[in-house]
């Protein structure tokens, strides 16, 4: 510790407790920040540690290296080697405490003053504490002094003990004859014990590494090297050593001691420290002079046997604990990868933890596993409701949660679908409000026949294209100009229509039946839903400002109503068509501050010139469906496709489903579609939407195909499996393409013909495994032999009997005093009946039968068949997640 | 909202690598140990170990499922410079019913002369095939002609990277509209050897990998890549672990029926955030790939999540010991990610992750 350059060491036993040494030596204790004990004295080390001091010593000057004793009686014992080669034991906070009073105070002495440069206290037999020293001509530069020894024989060291009574000390608690004198002619800058025999010392003597054998002084083993500093032994590998000299590291296996295994990258200051992870494998923290970084070396393996050539791996890895300069840093002895660190002025300490790599992963049912260190940690989501409302759950959930309920099902409600998807996502309704509007109009037509729209060629494919198509066709237009509702004032608005434009209303949804304008049936479902606002739009643009008032007012009055409304509606009463009326011009700039869109198109209706509706229909908050059936009453044949277009392509950036009213299901919807799943990722809605177009054409589109794909590889992977096979049968009844042919059927073993008993006049993928069984229809009496040989079909293994004979109903009697609910038994019954095998012994028999054996044995019921049929199959012993 | 809690591993060493099977109910994890272990989740909810193995001679990197199509099949890639592909059999012992399963070795794939730094399933409408790369730079593409015999492996693509590799994903889209393709990341930290995530794709015609793409910007070693789940969508979405979090988005480009070169992409990046102050390890997305797990030096893990503009933003933060995150490190207050109480007190349970950065370089 020359000068002011600091040390850490921690305390062997005390987890809590470490000393720094600089010029004095001083004891802290690290607990949390913010306990109990926190005074103002304490030093925060991180966001949840602090230090306290405990005591400082200081009567042991020109200290170089300290070393702290390992055993725990008594307890902070240490040995401080000087500048002048004596090593001197002292504690600290525990001068009272009588098991270390001889102890402490306690010099060794060597022969000749220089300076001791290390310190290392033998791991087993404690009593044993070496100091390396500088050179002295021919001296000993290795010591190993027993500091259980008494004073010094007497008779030896007598001529000795009078030199040293010159230099002023207590003879008394001074040692001067060494155990052990080891390293003649020579300097030790470094030592260490060896952890697999601790009477073997390592010393990185002037320019070799040697091994001592205390046994046996007189030999050494050693090999010629400069990276002779900082000494240390692998806690976890004894055979594994680092070394360092200037900048580089080397590492060295003691089983092959003639070269460095390793040498790491070359750092350009000179290393000050390097030291194992006591509480990890092969990591190895090194520091550098003038830095602020340390450098991390993870050698991710064991070490090989000699004779092995390969490169080891090794990581390299920098962590920065703290901003300034180090001056020293040490591993925490028990706590993971935690050092602390002190900087290299003003005694600044820093707890710091080296985080292991995290590995982790999905799954599919969206748990997150992580493994940090040798720990694995399983993040789920948690299914507690409440604080999810604020936040939009994810949308793998939702379509779980959305399949649970059959979301897309309802092939007679159509518009229902978004209440089963949850009722919240206004693109959803709108959505399934389309399809039902295209459904029950296409559904209409083909009951009413309908001429005029026959003559354009196929009424279905019309309807499906949307309204963008629609109005492109839109031909004898014709313009009329009403009067208000209920008043004989002419308007000057010009309305529109045409059967397309009619038709193009009715796939909004405004009007409902043939070419009824009447808008009452709508009006009076949106005041059910409470959409006052909405409606009293609708019936303005209708031009009845009477009922939009009167909508107006019943909304103000309802339950929970907003009495503000009443307001709008004596605004609206107060309606003039006078150019530059005071009510114009007001409400064209006051119309903007009101919140509902609704209410704000209403007046921007009522001020604008006629034909330049943009206050309308470009108001983004509206719903595209009212904005739409808006345009094609009042936009002439020129503005409304260029508006419909517009919008479109705008609905198709965004993938806003509100968009299919214009596409429809065409090449234009799926595209539109395209952009909705890539924002989302909602193959779910893209997938029964699509089901939904008549069939063809959009089918067929690749994209499509892939959604549909997609998403019943989410179902089998969410182990949805009878939502997948029902999503099947679904998909089935709308696209026949896509159903499977039979899977399998079995021949007879003497002709090799299907036993399927009408194989020979439908074929095989006409019906289902009852026809193995006797149950499939009553005319067909009995089935126990093959319909091409006559040959009798095998036997159950169980009953003995043929298949094809029908199974009793009652159980074997081996298992009889279950209770079955009645419906369920009803239902398997059919089960029971069918012809089962094991692909891998191939032997079988009944269902039923199978099941009931399985139940109580692992092993085939044939004799002397040792399969265990039940457990072949890993996924056939997965359950299905949603089965009810 | 989630919840942490933690798993008694009892892995004797470092764990590497955690993966999930198709359906979420088995999972592999290989550690420095050298070993495998294979959970099951039972009813409850709860992970028990059903097999436990040395595997290789050398820490083991990664593990990786095979589809369940192909059987209960691992893959497993070590330091000792193999990797090697395991079976799970059944029925003949009795080992099930102790909770037990057995799993044995079918091929050890030796031609690596490197450490095998990550193996990799591709998808399962491609067959069985399986991928591995090594630290020396080549990408291996091994197929099981007969998906009956998984002992038998011929070696079908050796592709040369010209960098050690670290990682490698396969694009998961079944669409035919997308060839096979896949994307390898490169530790090599040498910035002045240019981008280090290189993408190949199958070319139908000379029936080659061929590179179609390099992240000319992603020049710091990457330590992991993840193609999200496709979807159904139109383009690819790359997540790749490197000095920060990138999400790359990959727009095939409308490409001339002609033309037989590999695909053009329009490269966008979507999203980079250096939360993790420093290296990121691991990346990992969910199964809509919406949201997307990462995990880097500051000892944390942190989800990621989309808006409906396609604006990435932090959703939770977990600490790598499952510990609750104290503090605030500038972090959305609307946590979605709230931490469980029943998580262990390991050593770790002072951690000074308030201290400051750190850097890993190979």
């Amino acid at each position: 510790m020359s000068g002011s350059k600091p040390d850490i060491l921690w305390s062997p036993h005390h987890p809590d407790r470490y000393v720094i040494c600089d010029s004095e030596l001083g004891l802290y204790r690290i607990g949390p920040v913010g306990s109990a004990e926190a005074k103002a004295g304490t030093l925060p080390l991180s966001e949840e540690t602090a230090a306290t001091l405990l005591a400082i010593n200081s009567d042991t000057p020109y200290m170089k290296c300290v070393a702290w004793y390992p055993k725990h009686e008594p307890e902070c014992l240490l040995a401080v080697g000087q500048a002048n080669g004596r090593v001197v034991l002292t504690s600290l906070g525990q001068s009272h405490n009588s098991a270390c009073k001889e102890l402490v105070g306690k010099e060794f002495v060597p022969k000749h003053a220089r300076q001791c440069n290390t310190l290392a206290w033998n791991p087993v037999d404690s009593n044993l504490l070496a100091a390396g020293l500088d050179k002295h001509r021919a001296d000993f530069s290795v010591l190993i002094w027993d500091i259980s020894s008494k004073l010094s024989p007497e008779t030896s060291v007598a001529a000795e003990k009078i030199r040293l009574s010159s230099v002023d000390l207590d003879s008394s608690t001074v040692v001067t004859k060494p155990l052990y004198e080891l390293g003649q002619n020579d300097a030790c800058l470094s030592l260490c014990w060896l952890l697999r025999d601790p009477k073997l010392l390592l010393a990185g003597m002037h320019r070799n590494l040697a091994i001592f054998d205390l046994r046996n002084t007189s030999q050494k083993t050693f090999v010629n090297t400069k990276a002779i500093q900082g000494v240390t032994v692998d806690p976890h590998f004894h055979d594994r050593v680092a070394s360092f000299f200037e900048g580089q590291v080397a590492i060295w296996d003691l089983r092959k001691f003639e070269k460095p295994v390793l040498t790491l990258t070359e750092q350009p200051k000179p290393l000050t420290k390097v030291a194992w992870c006591p509480t990890r494998t092969g990591l190895l923290a090194t520091l550098t002079r003038d830095s602020n970084i340390i450098r991390l070396y993870d050698m991710q393996h064991t070490p090989t046997p000699i004779g092995d050539e390969t490169e080891p791996t090794i990581i390299e890895r920098s962590v920065q604990p703290c901003e300034s300069q180090i001056g020293s840093f040490a591993w925490h002895p028990s706590s993971q990868n935690r050092m602390v660190v002190v900087s290299a002025t003003n005694r600044v300490m820093t707890d710091f933890t080296v985080f292991e790599r995290i590995s982790l992963a999905w799954s599919s049912t969206t748990s997150l596993m992580w493994a940090c260190g040798r720990h694995l940690y399983e993040c789920v989501e948690d299914s507690a409701e409440g604080v999810e409302s604020m936040i939009e759950k994810d949308i793998a959930t939702k379509m779980r949660e959305r399949a649970q309920s059959r979301y897309g099902h309802d092939t007679v409600q159509v518009w229902r679908n978004h209440l089963l998807a949850g009722g919240k996502d206004a693109q959803l309704k709108s959505l399934w409000h389309d399809l039902f509007y295209i459904l029950s109009v296409s559904h209409m037509k083909q009951c009413a026949e309908d001429m005029e729209l026959k003559l354009q060629g196929n009424v279905q494919s019309v309807v499906y294209s949307g309204i963008k198509n629609i109005v492109k066709t839109t031909s004898g237009t014709t313009e009329s100009r009403r009067c208000w509702i209920g008043s004989d004032r002419q308007t000057d608005v010009l309305r529109y229509h045409s059967e397309e434009r009619c038709l193009a209303l009715r796939l909004c949804g405004w009007i409902s039946r043939g070419t009824d304008t009447d808008v009452e049936n709508f009006l009076r479902s949106l005041e059910q839903e409470h959409e006052w606002e909405r409606a009293a739009a609708v019936a303005l643009f209708n031009l009845d400002i009477r009922r939009a008032i009167q909508i107006l007012n019943k909304g103000a009055m309802a339950e929970k109503g907003d009495l503000n409304l009443n307001v709008v509606a004596m605004a609206l009463s107060g309606y003039t068509d006078e150019k530059s009326s005071l009510w114009r011009e007001m409400c064209s700039s006051l119309r903007l501050q009101l919140k509902n869109p609704y209410l704000c198109i209403m007046f921007a209706f009522l001020t604008s010139e006629p034909g330049a509706y943009d206050g309308v229909l470009y108001e983004s908050s509206v719903a595209v469906r009212d904005r739409v059936a808006f345009a094609c009453m009042f936009l002439n044949d020129a503005q409304l496709p260029r508006y419909i277009d517009r919008l479109t392509l705008e609905m198709k950036e965004a993938g806003n489903l509100e968009g299919i009213l214009l596409t429809g299901l065409t090449k234009d919807g799926v595209d539109l579609m395209e952009s909705y799943v890539d924002r989302t990722g909602d193959v779910q809605t893209a997938s029964f939407c699509m089901l939904k177009g008549s069939p063809g054409e959009v089918l067929k589109d690749p994209r499509v195909q892939c959604w549909i794909e997609n998403y019943r590889n989410l179902l089998d992977a969410w182990r949805f499996w009878h939502k997948r096979a029902e999503f099947d049968i679904h998909r089935g009844k709308l696209d026949p393409s896509s159903k499977p042919l039979a899977q399998v059927f079995v021949s007879c073993n003497f002709c090799g013909k299907s036993i399927s008993y009408s194989c020979s006049t439908i074929p095989h993928q006409g019906r289902g495994f009852s026809q193995y069984g006797v149950s499939g229809s009553p005319t067909k009496s009995k089935v126990t032999s093959c319909p091409g040989c006559r040959k009798p079909l095998p036997r159950c293994a169980l009953c003995l009997m043929n298949m094809g004979t029908p199974v009793s109903n009652c159980q074997g009697t081996g298992k009889s005093d279950e209770k079955v609910d009645l419906t369920r038994e009803n239902k398997l019954a059919q089960f029971n009946n069918w012809f089962t095998w094991c692909h891998n012994c191939r032997h079988g028999g009944h269902a039923g039968h199978m099941l009931s054996w399985f139940r109580d044995h692992t092993e085939c019921p044939v004799s002397a068949c040792t399969c265990k049929c039940m457990q072949l199959d890993t996924t056939g012993n997965l359950v299905p997640s949603d089965s009810s | 909202m989630f919840v942490a809690r933690s798993i008694a591993a009892d892995h004797k060493d470092l764990i590497h690598d955690v993966s999930y099977d198709f359906h979420g109910r088995r999972m592999a994890t290989c550690s420095s140990d050298q070993s495998v272990k294979v959970w099951d989740k039972s009813e409850n909810g709860e992970w028990h170990c059903t097999a436990s193995w040395k595997t290789h001679s050398g820490s083991v990197w990664r593990v990786t499922w095979a589809h369940p199509e192909f059987g209960q099949v691992l893959a497993s890639c070590s330091f000792d410079r193999t990797a090697a592909v395991w079976e799970e059999i059944v029925g003949e012992s009795n080992d099930k019913q102790r909770g037990l399963s057995h799993w044995i070795k079918r091929t050890t794939l030796v031609d690596s002369r490197t450490s095998v730094t990550d193996v990799k399933f591709a998808p399962k409408h491609m067959g069985l095939m399986l991928t591995t790369c090594s630290a020396d730079g080549v990408v291996r593409i091994y197929e099981a002609p007969d998906v009956m015999n998984l002992s038998q492996w011929s070696l079908q693509h050796e592709i040369s990277c010209k960098l050690s590799c670290s990682c490698i994903s396969w694009n998961p889209s079944s669409s035919r509209a997308h060839p096979p393709m896949f994307a390898v990341g490169s530790d090599d930290s040498n910035v002045t050897y240019g981008g280090k995530v290189q993408i190949y794709e199958y070319n139908e015609n000379t029936r080659k990998y061929g590179k179609a793409e390099t992240l000319m910007t992603v020049t710091d070693a990457v330590h992991d890549i993840a193609f999200a789940p496709n979807l159904g969508r139109s383009f690819h979405v790359l997540a790749i672990a490197t000095k920060d979090v990138r999400i790359f988005k990959l727009v095939p480009m409308r490409k001339e029926s002609t033309s037989t070169g590999p695909t053009k992409f329009e490269v966008q990046i979507v999203a980079q955030f250096d939360n993790h102050n420093s290296q990121v390890w691991r990346v990992s997305w969910n199964i809509t790939s919406t949201l997307l797990a990462s995990s880097g030096d500051d000892g944390c893990v942190r989800l990621w999540k989309a808006n409906y503009m396609d604006n990435w933003k932090c959703t939770g933060i977990l600490k790598g010991d499952g510990s609750p995150l104290t503090g605030s490190s500038g972090q959305p207050s609307a946590m979605s990610t709230v931490l469980g109480s029943s998580v262990q007190s390991s050593q770790n349970a002072l951690n000074g992750m308030s201290a400051g950065s750190s850097a890993w370089s190979f």
